[in-house]
């Protein structure tokens, strides 16, 4: 059973064994892949877990596959990049009055933000795989990347389960109600609950 | 994170040197940023005290949107970047 993060003297420390360091660690490359600067490398496919957890979500999810098999090839042979909607959740418009002003702010900062993003996970993912035994010890650094990687985990998932507004998550839980637990949706959504949960201890230990 | 350095303001006259009129930056609810977290940024970003953040959080969740820092264009394109950095959906426009 895993415990939350707890702060004990000038470090962070949770219980979580390695299938749920594993799971945490998945996504995070994933959101990586989607967040790198380098478009490129996106084509690569990887793990597909978001693609594996958000299968049979049907209508629920945006059904949006990362899979170089989905993307299609242009006259150059070259894939040219699509524009992943979880994409417009980590790096929202700037400003809604001026499209001129939004296009021009997300020209200025885009790359910046996904160089930082990518760096931020990389601390978020090193810091727990590093070898240990279910006891994970970070320090403030590491806590504030792990806190802040959970989020840009929860935005992809989020847009992915397709959560629009503040209730769409007890409406989805609703619905996937009466589905098997071994569901897609279910895993999908409970996925999500844990990475919640986890993110609200940390959040909660990381409040000066 | 840090707050990143401010550059100077240009003097040179332009369509946005209207300096009398102040820029804001606003943060707008989503369903998935957590009222804790959003605190934490709110006071590791901009150090503001436990009170203001948790008020400024609350707006956000009570009233879709809230006014979370103001003056030139520059600093809240800052800001917004920051937040964005965050994770939270911050914008910045001129003040109505």
């Amino acid at each position: 059973m895993a415990r939350g993060f707890k702060k004990r003297h000038d470090r962070f420390v949770a219980k979580l064994d390695a299938v749920e360091r594993g799971l945490v660690v998945g996504l995070m490359e994933q959101v990586r892949e989607l967040v790198e600067p380098e478009q490129s490398a996106s084509a690569e496919g990887g793990g597909d877990e978001f693609d594996a957890i958000v299968a049979g979500l049907g209508g629920v999810g945006m059904g949006v596959s990362l899979s170089a098999a989905d993307q299609v090839a242009d006259l150059s042979g070259r894939v040219p990049p699509p524009r992943d909607p979880a994409l417009d959740r980590i790096f929202p418009t700037g400003n809604l009055e001026d499209e001129q002003v939004a296009a021009e702010f997300r020209r200025l900062t885009e790359q910046g933000l996904r160089a930082r993003k990518t760096s931020n996970l990389d601390t978020a993912i090193a810091a727990l795989s590093a070898p240990q035994e279910q006891r994970v010890s970070l320090d403030h650094d590491q806590a504030v990347a792990l806190v802040v990687a959970l989020t840009d985990v929860r935005l992809v998932l989020g847009e992915r389960l397709g959560l629009k507004g503040d209730d769409d998550v007890e409406l989805l839980e609703e619905q996937v109600s009466g589905l098997p637990e071994d569901d897609p949706a279910v895993y999908a959504l409970a996925v999500y609950d844990f990475l919640t949960w986890l993110q609200e201890t940390l959040a909660h230990a990381l409040m000066p | 994170m840090s707050i990143a350095p401010v550059e100077q303001e240009s003097r040179t006259v332009s369509p946005d040197a209207e300096v009398d009129v102040p820029w804001i930056t606003l943060v707008w609810n989503d369903p998935v940023n957590l009222m804790s977290y959003v605190t934490f940024v709110f006071q590791t970003y901009f150090g503001y005290p436990k009170s203001r953040a948790e008020r400024l959080m609350m707006d956000v969740h009570t009233k879709g949107r809230a006014v979370v820092s103001t003056g030139t264009r520059e600093r809240m394109e800052t800001d917004t970047e920051a937040l964005q950095g965050y994770g939270l959906w911050a914008t910045f426009q001129k003040d109505s």
